[in-house]
């Protein structure tokens, strides 16, 4: 069922690195929960020769809460995230996101550096850590650099992180006062769905008008992206009915989903309007 | 949450000590700490593993298959292709054990030379492991030259359409001809008329297809597997040219079934090999080969024109069905039979024509699945029985009381159901167990639904169904009970036991039963069609009655009174209100041993024994009996992306007389579960044939997170035909879940949607529509 490959289990970040820059020509990937990877081998669009597992490696864990930034570790699972009061304080998008994410087997390993690299148009945590700013911390064995993860994603499965570099943290600045942070799932049924349609949208409000807007959106592109056309529709306003509208229709205008099993493009573009509409109407109703 | 009904005129003298009562049924334990092996769990020393090669598209002729290097390779015991079987075919008609002629439904065992449906078997392995088979899989070449195929019945019914087999695309027909249909018409206030679909439906059991297989030192082949029914020993043995007598099918509990492992699956393949190589041969299915390994539910298009008076009394009602039978036959014919005498569902309609069609296409086959048909027909008569009320502005239960029919009347079929018809008591309950309304908020809409059916249990009459029990009792008072029944989760062995224990006056803990080989157990026939427990439980109940009655009677010498003066409780042998004349039932027992007093009874009971209905007027005796009862929903449904949640569930069924009151509710939890996943979010889709949602990952059930507490209201007419008036839940307890979420659904966005899976996009489209026009 599987064809056969090596497994390194390293116990520190260099020694991950350097397993990972000493390819030599061969596959080699690194494996976190493996709830993507181990089923895109069995499915036998992944043919790795060598993994490299991150399990061992603590410093890719921990979430630090800093006056400015918060900032967690790559291997932080998906129900690190649901245990954590100050994540649901800073971040409601992403516990939400959470708190629907696959079940409770794919949450207790999934993790979210795995989710970011696995560039899956429908990957639940990316909108909303678009939507929060987010920054990737890259490492390889001769460098780390940091990247907007706005950046991050080139195309369908494409993205800018070099075959020998791990995602090591994701990190992002505190939301100002007089914030909304919230995001839709949108699935076929409520527990253990591939998205259909996300939304995640954050709005800050400050002296009567929008001072800052992003909404991001899954499963109707080649990569999870930000609608920036959207947010400039908001940025700067007073919001109105009207605008609002004509932010949700920027928004279904310039995605570009497909047809696929779980759902059409036409309901998907009806969808994205009707969702943006919505949660950018209720965190200007809350904050406003 | 279960509350019990009961009518207070049954009552009276009766007094059960261990049946009716929510005892921990004898399999829990050891399922619940994981010491209950599974079929797939029995190993062999110097066993090979099977793996089965499929054809990857639907509709095609095979041109080549080369299978050398895959024989080449080392560690492959055995490549079978139909090239080795000669012209070797398997039955997949309904097994008769009861010698009843059977349909000609032959289907090659592997194929020959054309391809009819995505995943027919090409060929077989047997290597020393599972990699090795996998590999030897890799190694077949085939090639597959398509031929024009049909995915859609309307097309294949159109003339030149291609043909699947034989001289038309036309598997069975099937018609109801009642009263004066034209003249109900001409009486009608209203017509109404309404075309309504549903799909496919994959069984989705827990434990895949696995069995293994070896021949024994007497040349019998015997199979250990995961099955509903052991008597397919019989067309097993046809299948292999051997005597019935040298294939024995030995059950273990079962996974989950549903109907999906009532045809044969894994048995022949097994058995072949294991012939052929003279080892022990195990075969399991992944998910992905069970969901193209087993016949599915057939889609069904229903027509209904329903003429009604201006007070909502139904005067003609016309239908026409069609159903998607697949690639073979299997047990197509006898679904639509089922749909045929469900089609007015639990309401007295004089004038009636129904029409019913299966059609063959290149689609996957379709057969058994709980419902067989009864639950299309409902998923239709009740959705319009909710528009007649819509369009007449009737109250939608008052609609419905004007119409049920009632203890005595004649059916479809003009057969009057012999127990109680409690239709109405159990919509009433069902309906005010919703309780308050929940307000709708913004886009949030909410609804409410309810559907009633008429379901049978019990196979066909022409059928002649019989099954067999055997009950002992110890030389230390406890008892055995030996049948072939198999036990698919449902609780069918532990309520065997229930049953004897309460004729022996013995406790649950002193009962071992022995079941499902097909060699050494009575035969009891199919665990299929809602039957387990009205044939095997009476026949169970039969067997004990013998052998209590010649205990009495020589307890009654003991104590020089009459027999009918013994009772028999808690593992005491006493006299009636007489306390000082007691003793403990081992002491009776040796007693009837010592003197050779028979200490055992084989029992067989027998169905009504009918014929085929009216070929013409489909007039006749269809079932024994029938089961009565209603489901009812509150739903949300959000109108700007079509999302509908299930709030509440409520389920009101008359069992008749419950044996296990948490047996019951388990079946109605779980079909209110199937229900809502058939409703809202099941899907098989197909192209060309080909399945396109072929994992749990595209083919989404309800989870935990969808499902809402679903509340089982249980009601006990003690009419039924079973043990102790029991009717029957397994198959009931589902049929009407579909049906009542969507009328909610339509309650909640003033459309309706005619066609299932209700999707979000499908709850839109309709929405659009609606304010386009
Ligand atoms: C049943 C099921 C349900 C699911 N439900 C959801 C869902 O609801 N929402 C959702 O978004 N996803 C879902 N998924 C997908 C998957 O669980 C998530 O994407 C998860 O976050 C992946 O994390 P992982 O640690 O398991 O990744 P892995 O499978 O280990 O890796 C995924 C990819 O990321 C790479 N990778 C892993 N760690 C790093 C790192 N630190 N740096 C660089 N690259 C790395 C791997 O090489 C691989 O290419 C589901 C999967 C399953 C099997």
């Amino acid at each position: 069922m599987y064809a056969p490959f090596e497994l390194d289990i390293p116990t520190t970040l260099d020694g991950a690195l350097a397993a990972l820059a000493n390819g030599g020509g061969e596959t080699v990937l690194p494996i976190a929960g493996g709830t993507n990877l181990i089923v895109d081998i069995r499915a036998k669009r992944e043919r790795p020769d060598r993994m490299v597992g991150l399990g061992e490696v603590d410093e890719l864990l921990g979430m630090e809460f800093g006056p400015e930034r918060i900032s967690i570790g790559g291997r932080t699972t998906v129900s690190d995230l649901l245990r954590s009061p100050e994540i649901a304080h800073e971040a409601p998008s992403l516990i939400e996101a959470a708190r629907l994410f696959g079940g409770l087997m794919v949450r207790n390993t999934g993790t979210v550096a795995g989710n970011i690299a696995s560039g899956s148009p429908a990957a639940d945590l990316v909108p909303p850590l678009l939507t929060l700013d987010a920054e990737l911390t890259l490492a390889s064995a001769s460098a780390t650099r940091t990247l907007a993860l706005d950046d991050y994603y080139l195309g369908y499965k494409q993205d800018a992180r070099r075959p020998d570099e791990l995602i090591t943290r994701i990190s992002w600045p505190r939301l100002p006062e007089n914030s909304a942070n919230t995001f839709y799932k949108l699935a076929r049924r409520k527990g253990d769905a591939i998205t259909v349609t996300g939304v995640a949208v954050t709005l800050s409000v400050a002296d009567g008008t929008c001072s800052r807007a992003r909404i991001a959106l899954a499963s109707v592109a080649p990569v999870v992206r930000r609608v920036k056309e959207a947010e400039a529709v908001l940025e700067g306003q007073a919001l109105t009915p009207a605008l609002i509208d004509e932010a949700a229709e920027a928004a279904a205008s310039t995605c570009t989903p497909i047809d696929d099993i779980r759902a059409s493009a036409g309901y998907r573009r009806h969808t994205v309007e009707a969702l943006t509409r919505r949660l950018v109407t209720q965190a200007w109703d809350r904050l406003a | 949450m279960t509350h019990t009904d009961m009518d207070p005129g049954t009552l009276a003298n009766v007094q059960f000590r261990q049946v009716g009562k929510p005892l921990t049924r004898t399999d829990a334990p050891g399922k619940v700490t994981g010491r209950t092996p599974y079929a797939g769990d029995y190993v062999m020393p110097n066993m090979l593993h099977m793996r089965v090669l499929r054809a990857d598209i639907a509709s095609a002729r095979l041109v080549r298959l080369d299978v050398s290097k895959a024989r080449a390779l080392t560690g492959v015991a055995c490549v079978l292709t139909a090239d080795d079987l000669a012209d070797r075919t398997a039955a997949t008609d309904i097994p008769g054990q009861t010698g009843q002629k059977r349909l000609d439904t032959d289907q090659p065992i592997l194929v020959r030379d054309r391809v009819r449906y995505f995943g027919e078997p090409l060929a077989l392995i047997a290597a020393e492991t599972r990699d090795i088979a996998d590999h030897a899989a890799e190694l077949i070449e085939f090639e597959l030259e398509p031929i024009p195929g049909v995915y859609d019945t309307l097309e294949a019914l159109k003339p030149g359409a291609p043909l699947v087999y034989g001289r038309d695309n036309i598997v069975a027909e099937r018609k109801i001809r009642k009263g004066d249909v034209e003249a109900g018409f001409a009486r009608a206030d209203l017509i109404v008329e309404n075309t309504y679909r549903t799909p496919f439906q994959e069984h989705a059991f827990l434990e895949p297809e696995v069995g293994l297989a070896w021949v024994d030192e007497n040349d019998v082949v015997n199979i250990r597997v995961s099955t509903q029914v052991i008597e397919h020993f019989r067309p097993i043995a046809d299948a292999l040219g051997v005597p019935h007598n040298k294939v024995r099918v030995r059950g273990a509990l079962v996974g989950g079934g549903f109907g999906g492992k009532e045809d044969l699956t894994v048995e022949v393949y097994l058995a072949l090999l294991a012939k052929q190589t003279g080892r022990p041969v195990r075969l399991e299915y992944s998910r992905e080969d069970s969901f193209v390994g087993h016949g599915k539910r057939h889609p069904f298009i229903l027509t209904y024109r329903t003429g009604v008076t201006k007070e909502g009394k139904i005067t003609a009602l016309d239908v026409n069905m069609i159903a998607d039978a697949g690639a073979y036959v299997f047990l197509s014919p006898y679904v639509i039979l089922y749909a045929l005498v469900a089609a007015p569902g639990p309401y007295r309609v004089d004038n009636l024509n129904v029409f019913a069609k299966a059609v063959a296409t290149n689609n996957m086959y379709t057969s058994a699945f709980r419902g067989f048909g009864a639950l299309q027909a409902c998923a239709a008569y009740e959705q319009q029985m909710d528009e007649i009320a819509n369009t007449l502005s009737i109250d939608r239960l008052k609609l419905r009381r004007r119409n049920f029919l009632k203890t005595g009347e004649p059916m479809s079929t003009g057969f009057v159901p012999p127990s109680a018809i409690w239709t109405e008591q159990c919509a009433e309950k069902a309906w005010a167990g919703l309780g308050e309304p929940t307000a709708s908020d913004g886009p949030i809409r909410t609804g409410r639904g309810l559907a009633c059916y008429q379901q049978s249990y019990g196979r066909l009459t022409f059928l002649h169904d019989t099954s067999e029990a055997w009950v002992g009792v110890e030389m230390d008072g406890t008892v055995v009970v030996r049948s072939g029944v198999t036990d698919i989760g449902a609780g069918q062995i532990s309520a065997l036991g229930q049953i004897a224990v309460e004729v022996l006056g013995v406790t649950l803990d002193n009962v071992v039963i022995y079941n499902s080989d097909s060699a050494v157990t009575p035969l009891a026939g199919t665990t299929t069609a809602t039957r387990a427990l009205y044939m095997t439980g009476n026949a169970a109940k039969q067997a004990a009655e013998g052998l209590r009655a010649r205990l009495a009677e020589r307890a009654a010498q003991e104590f020089g009174v009459t027999p009918d003066e013994i009772d028999m409780a808690f593992n005491e042998v006493f006299v009636i209100d007489r306390p000082e004349k007691t003793m403990p039932l081992v002491d009776l027992v040796r007693t009837c041993a010592a003197e050779g007093i028979h200490r055992s009874e084989l029992a067989i009971f027998r169905a009504p024994f009918g014929d085929f209905l009216d070929p013409e007027t489909g007039q006749g005796q269809a079932h024994p009996d029938y089961a009565y009862g209603a489901h009812a929903v509150e739903v949300s449904v959000d109108v700007e992306t079509g999302e509908v949640e299930v709030l509440k569930s409520v389920a009101a069924h008359d069992v008749g007389q419950c044996i296990n009151p948490a047996a019951v509710e388990g079946q109605i939890q779980g079909g209110a579960q199937n229900g809502q996943g058939y409703a809202l979010s099941e899907e098989m889709l197909y192209e060309e044939g080909r399945l396109v949602t072929p994992s749990f990952s595209e083919y989404l059930m309800p989870t935990a997170m969808d499902m809402p507490n679903v509340e089982c209201i249980i009601l006990e007419s003690r009419s039924g035909v079973g043990p102790f008036g029991a009717k029957g839940i397994g198959e009931p307890a589902m049929t009407a879940v579909a049906p009542a979420i969507a009328n909610a659904v339509a309650d909640a966005i003033g459309v309706r949607v005619f066609e299932m899976p209700i999707t979000p996009e499908r709850v839109v489209t309709a929405l659009q529509q609606r304010d386009a026009s």
